[in-house]
């Protein structure tokens, strides 16, 4: 309906997931328990300092009881109602002028940007003065903000060549697209630092910083173990026992691997510093692990060939 | 949305720059000292230098004591704890990490 509350404000009761009959006591609980879910301090998520100024703000109001009952009698728009109004003519006034009540209180400039970026004012109290009242407001002065962290899941492929990736994230003005250069060689657990885009700072102080925490992707080919990459390399019994050259799948491309006679499972071939690249120093190496398969089903010509083998042969592979 | 290159600076700052790049007065960030909340070096004529890391460190001294109203001993002690937090978190991405 026109004149209700805004779907992208939330109720503050439902914020702190209290009922509407909540005891004081109960409010303040239940906004202890989500504060210390979600302050920038304990929370690194990018998306928990917006909640934490939420359940903030929605405290604010409710620990009071005066604004509680203007909330409760006025709703969201509460701040912009007069203080001697009663409750019952506004609802009366509300419910026959529809939009336009909604309308009319709300004025220009106000809550702008504030976790949603849609542009919504909050009944015309200022975005600084409430996040002042959360961090900077009680002698503190100017606060840079807290820095943030989250996790970038990358491909062997992009941490092997580097380059750049857009990320979305859910921020303070709503969404917003970082390019995040990614340095080749990167590897798992390492961290990328973008200056100034983690928590706001309060009062003009600095952002904090917001990290990316790269975890390489599970990959079909290569296990990937600090910056070695691993691959298996299937060779059938006669290539293993003879030796051969075979094109193994690399980061960079096919390489050409010689696979020395006498070659058993298990064996590794290494291509020295084909794995990841690192920034300042020796890449890693590539190890090709060999894998000896054997055809499902053999033809006449192979099973007699075998045969033969067996017969000629005096290898026993579990002698000591 | 491009980012901004960070220059690292590894100037240490005085007590009075470090009072005035955090906001704050000498007295408690002195007092920060003593308790062990913020790290600084003492040198020859008894002046205290801070690293630039401790800026952001000070700051989060500031987020924790007004988001909690805790004081400033307890700060002391939560920053412990989440900075251990974070080692070991560290340390469970790494054990995590697929790979032999």
């Amino acid at each position: 309906m026109p004149g209700g509350p805004r779907a992208d404000r939330r109720d503050f009761y439902e914020i702190l997931g209290v009922p509407r009959t909540a005891t004081q006591d109960d409010i303040q609980r239940a906004y202890r328990k989500l504060a210390r879910q979600h302050h920038p301090d304990v929370n690194k998520d990018p998306g928990a300092e917006d909640r934490f100024k939420e359940i903030s703000e929605a405290y604010d109001v409710l620990s009071d009881p005066q604004t509680r009952r203007r909330y409760d009698a006025f709703g969201p728009d509460f701040r912009q109602v007069p203080e001697d109004v009663d409750p019952e003519a506004f609802r009366r006034s509300r419910a026959g002028a529809g939009a336009a009540g909604a309308g009319q209180a709300r004025g220009p400039g106000g809550f702008g940007g504030f976790g949603t970026g849609q542009g919504e004012d909050l009944g015309g109290i200022n975005i600084e003065d409430l996040l002042g009242g959360i961090f900077g407001g009680r002698g503190f002065g100017p606060i840079r903000g807290a820095d943030q962290e989250t996790e970038l899941e990358l491909t062997v492929e992009e941490a092997f060549q580097g380059g750049h990736r857009s990320v979305t994230l859910e921020g303070p003005d709503g969404r917003r697209t970082l390019e995040v250069r990614i340095p080749a060689g990167v590897t798992s657990g390492q961290r990328i630092r973008l200056a100034g885009q983690g928590g706001r700072g309060s009062e003009g102080a600095p952002n904090g910083d917001l990290y990316f925490v790269v975890r390489i992707a599970p990959h079909p080919r290569y296990r990937v173990d600090g910056r070695d990459l691993y691959v298996d390399l299937p060779l059938a019994p006669w290539e293993a026992a003879l030796g051969t050259s075979v094109a193994v799948e690399t980061p960079r491309g096919e390489m050409n691997v010689k696979v020395p006679a006498g070659t058993s499972t298990g064996k590794r071939l290494r291509l020295r510093h084909h794995g990841l690249p690192h920034p300042r120093g020796g890449a890693g190496h590539l190890y090709a692990e060999v894998r000896i398969v054997v055809p499902a089903k053999l033809t006449d010509d192979e099973r007699r060939l075998f045969k033969e083998l067996a017969e000629v042969s005096s290898f026993d592979p579990r002698r000591r | 949305m491009g980012y901004a290159l960070v220059l690292v600076r590894s100037a240490s700052l005085n007590l009075e720059a470090f009072a005035r790049a955090t906001g704050t007065h000498p007295d408690l960030v002195r007092r920060l000292v003593a308790l062990g909340t913020l790290d600084a070096d003492r040198d020859a004529a008894g002046e205290l230098w801070f690293a630039p890391s401790q800026v952001a460190v000070m700051a989060r001294v500031q987020r924790l004591r007004a988001g909690f109203g805790l004081n400033y001993a307890a700060v002391g002690l939560v920053t412990d704890l989440l900075d251990r937090i974070a080692v070991l978190e560290a340390a469970l991405r790494e054990a995590r990490r697929p790979g032999r």
